[in-house]
């Protein structure tokens, strides 16, 4: 189990962590979310001892996290980077030997990685004569090459072809699956959403909202409601307090009602106004409960 | 994992990624040629002590050329001598180098004479000339007199000419060896330090130091980068080192001297410290530029005080080797690589200072690397501008 707990950071006057606390369970893939500059890559660094945070600490497995238990754990960073001119096999056996294991171990596991990636008959090529893409993937069999209990990712999906997208989503969860604890921000919510059985949301450097996603949903004050009904033109909702419209067109409305709303009452009024088409009840999108969970607690006016 | 062997991984890895480049291969092919070259091209080209070509134009003294050679073996010069029709002839002669010197002079005696070299006077061979004319003319006015001629020549013998000292042969050479080796380690410094320097720029600009970062100690990272580009350094000093003594044996051009093997070893050794002390510097400076042209600024100070240290020491020490200002020079960490080979050189150095001054640079070299590794651990992950020193040493405590 990884816990991050009471992370406090700050770069001179830029406040990047202000008590950050979360946890992550192995054999449950966790998005890690947040607008930019949120703190997601500061937090990252702080596991991997590249940022030292002011106050606070991470744990894993219940002891507080020192360079022996950083050698088990894959880093894939935001900003990526590998000796250009280096040997892709080579690269990824120097990697693999630096967290602890023998030259010839490390380079069984690097040629097991690109046969993986599917690059195997360029091992003996530099990283820089590799496209954008493969270059991306040697990146994450970086992370991988040493089978680690650990995995965190920053972006991994940024930059990357469906192809790329689809490789990088099997791995994860092939490792989740083997009891590999991974941990991975990302902007892209539905790629989450289908990927992520947790997720963090962090806003301004602290914890906004964390947990299982189908429980944030289930507890989100802000369930969807679709509705057809031939003929109408959504007068019967007139007097309706509890509920917002997001969109009508045609005969079909979108809703936005709270947790508190007499279903079946609404129901029966839809049926009073006409032929009932569709009456959808729906919990909300993630990106729905991010925008909820990151919003500003009191707006600030902007002015333009 | 031992932290030992995180070093050794990261010195592995520069010696093979950079050994094994055609950068490196080039540069030790071209500096042994060079090396080679400079003693086997001299020899081809000087193989002998070469006689000084005299042209005398005519008309002139039936007797010149007669005491101009004899003149000369006394001064034990050798001297070919040729004849010209005429000034103009003689002088083109000169103009094309097939003389070295043109001496004009009336046939009847009548006057000084002229001796004219090319573009600069060789003052020996002016003396050596000069005193010919000057001798014929004298013998001419005494001849005429009843002087015993006997007693004439012998005091035209020139006096012995010597120093006091003379310096001998192997002095030379010990001073040619020392202040090679003074250069050598001055390059030496400079090329693998500035590769040291632009490694850990590549690393940052490349971000690859992050990944590495994730399992390896920047101070650990720092250690095995310098020391695996020593170890080049270190091959390319030997190439070089072997290559000049094969030359110089096989070419007989400079006899060496007995104490080369102690020299060698002394050069080995403060080429090494000189490379740790300047190296650990540029390395921990380079992490606080993020592109290479700020590495180039930030390493500005390292450049001058390497510069100012080896002026210092060679000046210091030619001027006098045991004086304060060598020795001052012998116990700073920046001066002393330059100072002890050069003072060694000269038996001018006690073992004692050699054995503190390398201890005392020891321990220069451990603290700036102590130093070094903190501010390269808080500035090598910055990105954006060139970091100040105060504000790297700060995000890196420990």
């Amino acid at each position: 189990m990884l816990e991050i707990i009471d992370l406090a950071k700050r770069y001179g006057p830029v406040v990047a962590l202000d008590g950050t606390s979360f946890t992550a369970h192995p054999g449950r893939i966790v998005g890690f979310l947040g607008p930019n500059g949120a703190g997601k890559t500061t937090t990252m660094r702080c596991i991997f001892g590249l940022a030292r945070p002011d106050r606070g600490e991470v744990r894993w497995k219940g002891t507080v996290i020192e360079r022996d238990a950083r050698l088990r754990f894959g880093y894939m960073p935001e900003q990526r980077g590998l000796y250009p001119r280096m040997r892709v096999a080579e690269q990824l056996s120097y990697f693999a030997q630096q967290h602890g294991l023998s030259g010839k171990a490390a380079n069984a596991a690097a040629m097991r990685w690109l046969e993986r990636m599917g690059l195997a008959d360029r091992a003996k090529s530099k990283l820089e004569e590799l496209s954008h893409g493969n270059q991306q993937r040697v990146q994450l069999a970086t992370a991988l090459v040493h089978d680690p209990e650990l995995l965190v990712l920053d972006e991994p999906f940024s930059g990357l072809d469906p192809i790329g997208i689809a490789t990088m989503t099997e791995v994860i969860r092939e490792r989740s699956a083997a009891g590999v604890g991974v941990v991975f921000s990302s902007h892209q919510l539905d790629l989450v959403e289908d990927v992520c059985e947790d997720v963090v949301i962090i806003a301004r450097g602290q914890v906004v909202a964390s947990g299982a996603i189908e429980d944030l949903k289930e507890a989100s004050g802000r369930q969807h409601l679709e509705v057809e009904i031939v003929g109408s033109d959504g007068a019967w909702l007139d007097g309706q307090t509890d509920l917002t419209v997001l969109e009508h067109s045609g005969d079909r409305i979108k809703l936005l009602v709270d947790r508190s709303v007499d279903l079946d009452a609404l129901l029966a009024r839809a049926r009073a106004a006409g032929e009932v088409r569709m009456f959808a009840y729906q919990p909300p999108k993630l990106s729905e409960l991010f925008m909820e969970a990151v919003a500003p607690d009191e707006p600030t006016a902007e002015v333009a | 994992m031992p932290r030992w062997r995180s070093v050794w991984l990261v010195a592995r890895r520069e010696i093979l990624e950079r050994g094994r480049s055609r950068g490196f291969i080039l540069s030790v092919t071209f500096t042994t040629l060079i090396v080679v070259g400079s003693f086997i091209v001299p020899a081809l080209l000087f193989g002998e002590d070469k006689a000084t070509k005299v042209g005398i134009v005519e008309p002139a003294p039936a007797a010149l050329s007669t005491a101009i050679e004899s003149t000369a073996e006394r001064f034990d010069q050798k001297v070919a001598i040729s004849t010209y029709p005429d000034a103009a002839a003689a002088d083109a002669a000169l103009a094309e180098g097939a003389v070295d010197v043109v001496v004009t002079m009336p046939a009847d005696l009548s006057g000084p004479g002229e001796v004219r070299f090319d573009k600069q006077t060789d003052p020996g061979t002016a003396q050596v000339v000069s005193a010919a004319m000057i001798g014929l003319r004298v013998g001419a006015v005494l001849g005429a007199s009843d002087v015993d001629q006997g007693a004439l020549a012998g005091a035209q013998q020139p006096p012995a000419v010597g120093a006091r000292e003379p310096q001998t042969e192997d002095d030379q050479a010990k001073f040619l060896v020392a202040n090679i080796g003074a250069v050598l380690i001055l390059v030496g410094i400079f090329s693998f330090g500035f590769t040291v320097l632009t490694g850990v720029v590549e690393e940052k600009q490349s971000r690859v130091v992050e990944v590495v970062l994730a399992t390896v100690r920047a101070r650990d990272l720092l250690m095995g980068k310098v020391l695996g580009i020593g170890v080049l350094g270190l091959v390319q000093l030997i190439v070089f080192v072997v290559a000049a003594l094969v030359a110089a044996l096989v070419t007989n051009r400079l006899t060496l001297p007995t104490t080369t093997p102690g020299a060698v070893a002394l050069l080995t050794v403060w080429f090494v410290l000189g490379y740790l002390l300047y190296s650990t510097a540029l390395g921990f400076l380079g992490a606080l530029a993020s592109r290479m042209e700020e590495a180039s600024n930030a390493s500005t100070p390292v450049t001058m005080v390497a510069m100012i240290s080896y002026f210092v020491a060679i000046f210091a020490v030619i001027d006098d080797p045991s004086g304060t200002v060598a020795t001052i020079a012998t116990f700073l960490p920046p001066s002393a690589p330059f100072v002890v080979p050069l003072r060694a050189a000269f038996d001018a150095i006690p073992a004692w200072q050699i054995g503190l001054s390398a201890l005392i640079t020891i321990a220069g070299i451990w603290v700036l690397f102590a130093i070094g590794a903190r501010v390269y651990a808080g500035a090598v992950l910055q990105v954006g501008g060139r970091m100040k020193l105060r504000d790297a040493w700060r995000s890196a405590g420990e």
